[in-house]
């Protein structure tokens, strides 16, 4: 084999073969064959002669327009959030302030980097405090909907709008304020559909929307949203929210009673807890598993999966995710027949429950037990049971229907008249009710 | 059972940020990184002007710098927002109606020889910031702008001959700067 190819007969060859002679030519493309070293220089200049003529290969070293124009919104961006930081730090702690009122006349204060920090507030305790959560996304609306359309380039205004709104209808969500949400969320739908890339803030608003439909037990409506935003969230490659949407799907599809369909997807959640070494979605839908085997009457199955969901939230919790598989354990005893062992522990999951303020779960877990009792016919115990549920909401100071529903409880057991559909009627009560505080409880019309 | 959580009742990471340059510094290097290819993936698969799909991808960064701390997974996020954004500028019959494309696969997902072109001319773009700026300037004349032998040897006062010796030269050293780079990785 000849010595390498000069260099410059490469490059030659590279930008035009008919450049260099026809001998050369033929010399080349055979020696090239043999050669990995020329082979890959003449890869090289044969590539870079067509790549280096792509402003794209230029952008990193020579800048663009489009960079200079991001470099400089994102320097915005960020000093925005640093000044807000500033602002608003001192007073998160006072949701009760005049200030948020009147924060949309406040001329320091109206910036996206303030709608952004008080929309992630807002997300950050609606769960725990979603009364405070609504103050601060309401303040993020004023800010976002007093700034100017043009105010950030690509119509980015509409995303601050947007996001605002879906905090908004979250906060609702989590009052019972169902109607609003469903309000709020139509206008964050309608902000972020202003922008070129919604896709994210749509698929969002999509999933709020079936969690909304789902309180409501609007479970068909539920059904069709939570697919619509699993397939955004699909498109995005957002997994970790996909598997929020499918897990809200398998929960439309439990209180549908259509169990086959929700244990597939539960299963699906597990799978991707298992590929991701997930442990808390495992858990999470092992629990739910659990409960569709027992109400498909497979205890075996769903003693396993709740023994799977209790290892993992004992050891990193959170703490009502352990006792609500407790719960779930203890109806497997239940069913088994093994009533005594069951109302033990639906006791002392009760006892959990109070000792956290969660008194509705408290009496939810009791009514399980006063099904038990109902059934054995222990009536002395069933009158303990509903006079201390009472006594219990009475301590809480739960002035609200939920109180004339225990009170209809206790009064019926005393009497000996509670039934099984009492009890039912009861137990939906009481769940509607945490989501509704306004909802009143209307006692069976019949009962035997 | 209990309840299925909500969009609100979990956490959203925090803002990928590099070591020294925050937010706008890893904004950066994502725009870098993927803005190239979402121009492609705009021109290319989706057939939309040069001019119109530099714009298309300006507004898709816009929006993720609004949001993107709530980013799960960012490539796949980005090519999803493109396929969006370019099929909302064709206003595709079902465009305003359908919030997600039903396509599968998802028109924008890049085939082989895109990511390929792609990566190959972000080496090139490496190999480019180590070959010293008087070399850069003068292959960016000569292949970006289009800029005559004759026009970048009157403006640095030399003769037209030398050009292509010097052109050769930084091509040389492109060369070994890709060498080089090769052999560490």
């Amino acid at each position: 084999m000849e010595e390498h190819i000069p260099e410059s007969e490469l490059l030659l060859f590279a930008f035009d073969p008919n450049a260099v002679r026809q001998d050369r030519q033929r010399a080349i493309v055979e020696h090239v064959e043999q050669c990995a070293k020329c082979r890959a220089d003449l890869d090289f200049y044969a590539v870079a002669e067509d790549d280096l003529s792509d402003a794209d290969v230029w952008e990193p070293v020579v800048g663009s327009a489009t960079l200079e124009t991001l470099r400089a919104y994102a320097a915005r961006i960020a000093a925005e959030d640093e000044e807000a930081d500033e602002l608003l730090a001192p007073l998160f702690s006072s949701p009760d302030t005049d200030i948020w009122k009147h924060i949309g006349n406040r001329q320091r204060f109206l910036t996206g980097g303030v709608v952004r920090r008080l929309s992630a507030h807002a997300h950050g305790i609606c769960e725990n405090e979603p009364l405070d959560a609504m103050t601060f996304a309401d303040a993020a609306i004023a800010v976002a909907e007093s700034l100017a359309d043009d105010r950030y380039p690509g119509r980015a205004v509409f995303e601050l709008r947007g996001t605002a709104w879906k905090e908004r209808a979250n906060a609702q969500l989590h009052l019972g304020q169902f109607s609003g949400a469903l309000e709020s969320l139509s206008r964050a739908e309608v902000a972020y559909r202003r922008l070129t890339s919604p896709a994210l803030g749509l698929a969002t608003v999509a999933l709020v929307r079936a969690s909304v439909f789902y309180q409501q037990q609007r479970l068909d409506e539920a059904a069709t949203m939570a697919e619509e935003a699993e397939r955004g969230f699909a498109h995005l490659g957002d997994n970790e929210r996909r598997m929020r949407a499918i897990y809200l799907r398998g929960g439309v599809r439990y209180e549908a009673q259509d169990l086959p369909a929700a244990m597939a997807l539960f299963r699906q959640v597990i799978a991707y807890g298992e590929e991701g070494h997930d442990a808390m979605w495992i858990a999470r839908a092992s629990y739910a598993l659990g409960n569709c085997e027992v109400d498909s009457g497979d205890l075996a199955e769903a003693s396993m999966h709740f023994h799977s969901a209790l290892t993992i939230f004992r050891e990193l919790g959170p703490a009502t995710e352990r006792i609500c598989t407790e719960w779930g354990i203890a109806r497997v005893f239940l069913q088994n027949g093994k009533i005594n062992e069951g109302i033990g522990r639906l006791r002392e999951v009760e006892i959990e429950f109070e000792s956290r303020g969660m008194v509705t779960d408290a009496a939810l877990a009791a009514l399980d037990a006063a099904d038990a009792l109902l059934a054995l016919g222990q009536s002395k115990q069933l009158v303990e049971l509903a006079s201390r549920l009472f006594r219990v909401f009475m301590d809480a100071e739960m002035v609200t229907g939920a109180l004339t529903a225990m009170a209809y409880i206790k009064d019926a057991a005393a009497d000996a008249r509670l039934t099984p559909e009492g009890i039912d009627t009861v137990r939906k009560y009481l769940r509607r009710s945490e989501r509704q505080p306004d909802l009143l409880f209307l006692p069976p019309q019949n009962p035997s | 059972m209990q309840e299925p959580r909500s969009e609100a009742k979990r956490g959203t990471p925090g803002p990928r940020a590099t070591a020294t340059g925050g937010v706008p510094a890893a904004f950066e290097e994502a725009y870098l990184q993927f803005g190239p290819r979402l121009r492609k993936i705009a021109m290319r698969k989706f057939r939309i002007p040069e001019h119109d799909a530099e714009t298309i991808v300006h507004d898709v960064f816009t929006t993720y710098l609004m949001h993107m701390h709530a980013v799960n997974a960012l490539e796949p996020y980005l090519i999803g927002a493109i396929c969006n954004a370019s099929r909302y500028y064709w206003r595709r019959a079902d465009a305003a109606e359908a919030v997600f494309c039903t396509e599968q696969p998802c028109a924008a997902t890049p085939d082989n020889a895109l990511v390929e072109e792609i990566e190959r001319k972000l080496i090139l773009s490496r190999i480019l910031g180590r070959i010293g700026t008087r070399c850069r300037d003068l292959l960016h004349r000569y292949y970006m702008n289009g800029d005559t032998t004759a026009a970048i040897a009157d403006s640095l006062r030399l003769k037209q001959a030398t050009i292509p010796v010097f052109l050769h030269k930084c091509r040389r050293r492109a060369l070994g700067a890709y060498r080089s780079m090769s052999e560490t990785t």
